[in-house]
């Protein structure tokens, strides 16, 4: 549900990022989205899609690369993968006290929401083109 | 929602293009960045006049403004307490808080499932935070949305019921990550559930290590001061 919320503020960092260079058009937008919120993919990139309709946006690909978690021991350095391909999220978290020690396990990936690289289309001039072609 | 702008971090290569021309700018900007800045910016309003804020998360139902009622009527005469209610619609719950005479501001989100920082920022405008040592925080009833969106405030109470069934802790692990206190509500009515609160309990140790778990029945006050306690609101 908290998608559209999310896709709300991923459309005015995209627009304000579009005033910043100057571009006309986004042609690309890529995220990375750690395992472990709990965000439904398409349920962003529907909101998105809705979102960005009538803005320099419109018609862009929202491409999402799913990054898995990885916890670490601060005490002892054990490392664990947290893998989860529950579609439900449910049991998404697993155990955070460490196996060897005892100690808590720190999160080190797997919360990411980020934009990584966008693609855009810089504004074509024609105009000033012509004029300032040779006689 | 916040439509306040978004300052861009680290561009770590942006390319100067030609007209007409495709090009890619690469980043790492956090997409609800705005909501945590404004989160912190509460977080730093609130501590620098002393005052600690509870957000306490929790099901439709499993008793959240109880508690809260229960520790206020506890607490009151010590600290001077408000408390901002969110709501999808109702007043329902700000109405039973009202009754403990502490001021209470209420929140609807309209269609949104959670509160957002930018929704407190406006709450905390109301009240009289001048005068004010605790404030208490009630999201809306859903465990999956409030998790993405911290608050400002300084500490999480998650309230789970029994009635809610032996699989809530397992079923929202998000909810439980940054949990300072999970109270295990309605003890009283357990056994008839056939629920058994230790079993809920050892979920949140597994989950959270550092969460106090506290079991407790506002009906009969039972476990109400220990969650005050393990909140360290008690002086």
């Amino acid at each position: 549900m908290h998608e559209f919320a999310i896709a709300t503020s991923l459309v005015e960092a995209l627009l304000e990022l579009v005033e910043k260079q100057f571009a006309s058009k986004v042609l690309e937008v890529h995220l990375s989205v750690g395992k472990l919120r709990v965000v439904s993919i398409d349920q962003l990139k529907f909101s998105y899609g809705i979102l960005s309709k009538g803005t320099a946006l419109e018609g862009s690909t929202l491409d999402v690369e799913e990054t898995p978690g990885f916890a670490r021991c601060n005490n002892c350095n054990y490392t664990q993968k947290l893998e989860t391909d529950d579609p439900t999220f449910h049991f998404g978290l697993p155990q955070m006290t460490c196996p060897q020690c005892e100690t808590n396990l720190i999160l080190e990936g797997g919360d990411e929401l980020l934009i990584t690289r966008v693609r855009m289309l810089a504004p074509s001039t024609s105009s000033t083109v012509l004029s300032n072609g040779p006689v | 929602m916040v439509a306040v702008g978004i300052g861009l971090a680290k561009p770590v290569e942006v390319v100067t293009p030609a007209e007409g021309e495709v090009f890619d700018v690469e980043l790492e900007v956090n997409i609800l960045r705005e909501n945590e800045r404004l989160a912190e910016e509460n977080k730093g309003r609130l501590g620098s006049k002393g005052i600690h804020a509870v957000d306490v998360m929790g099901s439709v139902g499993s008793g959240k403004t109880s508690l809260i009622k229960s520790m206020i009527s506890r607490l009151k005469q010590d600290l001077r307490i408000a408390v901002i209610e969110g709501d999808v619609t109702t007043t329902i719950d700000s109405d039973i808080i009202s009754s403990e005479g502490v001021p209470t501001v209420q929140v609807n989100t309209g269609k949104e499932c959670h509160l957002d920082a930018n929704l407190i920022r406006k709450a905390l405008d109301k009240l009289p935070l001048g005068s004010l040592d605790l404030i208490f925080i009630e999201n809306v009833g859903n465990l999956i949305c409030p998790a993405e969106f911290p608050l400002g405030s300084d500490r999480r109470l998650v309230v789970v019921s029994v009635t809610e069934g032996p699989y809530m802790v397992v079923k929202h692990p998000m909810m439980f990550r940054d949990a300072k206190v999970v109270a295990i509500n309605k003890i009283d009515v357990a056994s008839a559930m056939g629920v058994d609160p230790n079993k809920l309990s050892a979920d949140v140790a597994r989950l959270n290590p550092k969460a106090a778990t506290v079991h407790t029945s506002c009906r009969n006050g039972i476990g109400v001061n220990e969650v005050i306690e393990k909140l360290g609101l008690n002086r």
